[in-house]
């Protein structure tokens, strides 16, 4: 990934007409697949940023629809649950005019019944064109793209990415931004790193923007990724890991609470929910460490009063309504962009 | 090089002749230019070329050496024979240029009772090869891990030694039990060193590559502790069974070897193999990478020279243990190097498709890598990490140590006058391109699909048999 250093470039891009199918336009997205984030270049992130602007416009419409992917079949194939991100590209395709089709698929029909690879060449049959998918096994949907004649766009694999979620989580910051720019900003990521997909993939955004980025949880849970941060993400650029919310919280400009499952007492990974709010949830008092303005960020869904403090989650501070508005838009621009791009 | 009167594979070899080739003879120690003639089934002449006859002749072109004997093979039958049958696994091997081979035991059922292994034999003998297949017993009955398998009909029947490969002997009881008893029959136990509490779910090598894929990690102290655990056990086991022995197959880490190294500097008498794999790959090619070891960087993303070439988890990588870092296949180059490793054994453990083309963390373990071994090794030797004789040796004699007694009448691995021939001829100039769907293995489950390996296996001859034989193009 290559980063763009602080002062805005001129874009490099046109910013599309989303009202128009996208074959006509010409704004250089050479992605077909949209797998995680590593593989975009800063000038595609910023690309994906613009054209989110536009599809934020055509929300404040009266009527919040163009026929830009009028005709086209969107499937979506969850084998996780899921309501937010589900729902969010539901409406992001149905906002393009675009066919939906909703596959919930349980994820014990991997293993007892019709294998991933039988599953997208059925869809694909019944005329899939492009495919949002979500998988509990990393690196599935790579699997997706190299049978899929269309589009796959991963709506999140595994613990490994979840990159639709990291560029609505960097369109947020940016839009709450008076310069627009993360360059120097301490954005903290708190909570269950491990296991998130979430994390994974924002750590790669972040990194690109230039930001100061910080994960922080209990040690268990940020197991591997001090080697990780030694070598750096996105261009090399090396990010902070600690155990010490104390440390991570002090002057940040974002805080970003992860969720945590009761899984991870059943693996010993900790003792209890009880312990983890107390040394770890994101309270007003917590928060004050940071800078006044500093966001509150939450990818969902919430476990209130124990990785955020409900008052912090409904406050002032708070980003995590904008955050799901703002999937929505950010979903309408990467169908939008892979649809220009995908073979027909 | 000619061949007469070789009708087909499991014909004895009426007559050939090659000469002006470089021969390699780990039993002697020697190797040189020189030709060999086997007349009826037996080496007739070896004959070793002086300097002023030689000229022309390097290591580099038609090498001649024993068969290779392979410590650790999965041929699936009885149980998944849609995976391989002995007798396409016989074929496999042959195609590697291995003419001595030991079935790991667990098939389904596994082979914990001598008429499993009757079974095995007798497809054996209907496949026609004339390779040899040895077999290794189950230590457990059922490899169910809770009481010893019948391992004294089993010695009778003609076992080479225990293992309840895919899985370790779960509690150090047992593993006394087994080294003690096995011990008073002789025979080793083959160990597959794995502490399962710490790799439930494990998915990729625990670092660098498995932390940025989210991919659950498997830690090197799963396998170390394993093999500390055998290794303490060991010398309290040969106090009153001298005779007993332990085999740690596929060690991985750079700590389990340095155990095996320590264990072996103060005199247990344990033994170790390491795989093509995790000599010649690392787990950056999870990421897509396929550089070999010795030439990865430990950041495959960031590196900013473009070692990501593929897609990332191809599910053909997943093995059990798994790839791992390159500072590890270093440490298994290094025990080859120093006498820690005793052998190089495959592994090979051929899949299915419907077992193996599926998401990275739901697909079986195994690489289908007989056929491909030389190919890899020979990479090693390219690269000047180790010399055409060690490697031979690695694949030759280095496991027919290991088999000790068990290893038969015939004489160590060598190029003998008067023996029955037991010979694999390649040429080094010639490359070939791995294709899944060339290989005579059923399993298809390759990582080097598509890559061009040097070493071409001309011929194959097993006991006096034609085992194998190039298409002359």
């Amino acid at each position: 990934m290559t980063v763009v250093d602080g002062e805005t470039q001129a874009a490099a891009f046109e910013v599309p007409i989303v009202d128009s199918p996208p074959e006509a336009q010409q704004v250089g997205w050479r992605h077909r697949h949209l797998l995680d984030v590593d593989a975009l270049s800063w000038p595609d992130i910023e690309l994906v940023m613009r054209t989110t602007d536009a599809m934020r416009e055509v929300l404040r419409r009266p009527i919040t629809k163009v026929p830009a992917l009028r005709g086209r079949n969107v499937t979506i194939l969850f084998y996780e649950a899921s309501t937010r991100t589900r729902v969010s590209f539901e409406v992001a395709a149905r906002n393009l005019s675009a066919d939906v089709v909703n596959i919930a698929a349980a994820t014990s029909s991997v293993t007892k019944g019709e294998s991933l690879v039988d599953t997208v060449r059925t869809v694909e049959a019944l005329g899939a064109q492009m495919l949002v998918m979500r998988h509990s096994v990393s690196g599935a949907p790579y699997l997706a793209a190299e049978i899929f004649s269309g589009s796959v766009l991963n709506g999140g694999d595994g613990w490994h990415a979840h990159p639709t979620q990291a560029l609505l989580d960097l369109y947020t910051m940016q839009a709450r931004f008076d310069d627009g720019s993360l360059a120097g900003r301490k954005v903290v990521i708190l909570g269950d790193v491990l296991h998130s997909r979430v994390a994974r993939s924002n750590i790669w955004t972040l990194t690109a923007a230039g930001a100061d980025v910080w994960l922080c949880g209990p040690a268990t849970l940020l197991r591997g990724f001090e080697a990780w941060a030694g070598r750096g993400a996105a261009d090399g650029r090396r990010f902070h890991v600690t155990s010490s919310v104390d440390e991570a919280l002090r002057d940040a400009d974002v805080v970003m609470a992860l969720r945590i499952q009761k899984e991870r007492m059943a693996a010993g990974l900790l003792p209890s929910l009880r312990e983890y709010a107390a040394r770890y949830g994101l309270t007003r008092e917590r928060l004050a460490a940071a800078r006044p303005e500093a966001l509150v960020m939450h990818p969902g869904p919430m476990n209130e009063g124990v990785e955020i403090a409900a008052d912090v989650a409904a406050g002032a501070q708070s980003v995590i309504e904008e955050q799901v508005r703002n999937g929505v838009a950010v979903r309408m621009a990467l169908l939008y962009l892979l649809a220009g791009t995908a073979r027909s | 090089m000619t061949v007469v009167a070789g009708a087909g594979v499991g014909a004895v070899v009426a007559n050939l002749e090659i000469s002006r080739a470089w021969l390699v003879d780990p039993a002697s120690g020697r190797e040189g230019p020189g030709g060999i003639v086997v007349t009826d089934g037996v080496v007739e002449a070896v004959t070793w070329l002086d300097d002023a006859d030689a000229d022309g002749i390097d290591d580099r072109g038609i090498v001649v050496a024993p068969g290779f004997v392979d410590l650790h093979v999965h041929f699936r039958e009885p149980g998944n024979e849609d995976a391989e049958t002995v007798a396409s696994g016989l074929a496999a091997a042959a195609h590697g240029g291995f003419t001595t081979v030991c079935l790991m035991p667990n098939t389904t059922p596994a082979l914990d009772d001598p008429a499993v292994l009757a079974g095995v034999r007798a497809a054996a003998l209907a496949s026609g090869s004339p390779v040899r297949a040895l077999a290794w017993g189950a230590v457990t009955a059922g490899r169910a891990g809770a009481s010893l398998a019948a391992l004294g009909e089993l010695a009778d029947a003609g076992v080479v030694g225990f293992s309840d490969d895919g899985a370790g002997v779960p509690s150090a009881d047992l593993v006394r039990s087994a080294l003690t008893y096995a011990g008073a029959l002789g025979l080793p136990i083959v160990e597959h060193a794995e502490d399962a509490t710490q790799t439930a779910g494990a998915e990729a090598n625990d670092g660098f590559v498995a932390t940025v894929l989210g991919l659950r990690g498997w830690p090197a102290a799963a396998e170390e502790s394993a093999v500390a655990r055998d290794l303490a056990i060991l010398p309290e086991v040969v106090r009153d069974v001298p005779a007993a022995r332990l085999h740690l197959t596929h060690l991985s880490t750079a700590g389990s070897l340095d155990l095996v190294r320590r264990a072996k500097a103060a005199g247990l008498p344990v033994t170790c193999d390491v795989t093509p794999h995790h000599l010649a790959f690392s787990d950056e090619w999870l990421a897509g990478a396929r550089r070999w070891a010795w030439e990865a960087t430990g950041d495959p993303w960031g590196d900013g020279t473009g070692a990501i070439v593929t897609a990332p988890y191809a599910s053909s990588l997943r093995v059990n243990p798994p790839l791992r870092a390159p500072s590890d296949a270093a440490a298994c180059r290094e025990a080859l190097l120093d006498g820690t490793a005793d052998a190089i054994a495959t592994d090979h453990a051929p899949h299915t498709s419907v077992d193996k083309d599926v998401e990275f963390g739901s697909a079986a373990n195994g690489i289908s890598g007989i056929e491909t071994a030389l190919g890899v090794v020979l990479a090693m030797v390219d690269a000047d990490l180790l010399t055409l004789a060690q490697a031979v040796a690695a694949l030759t004699t280095g496991p027919a140590r290991v088999l000790g007694a068990r290893w038969g009448s015939a004489a160590a691995p060598g190029l003998v006058e008067g023996a029955p021939a037991d010979v694999v001829v390649f040429d080094r100039s010639a490359t070939w391109t791995v294709e899944a769907g060339a290989l005579a293995s059923r399993g298809k489950n390759t990582p080097l699909a598509g890559r061009e390996l040097a070493g071409r296996i001309l011929l194959t001859v097993a006991g006096g048999r034609l085992a194998y034989e190039a298409e002359t193009d």
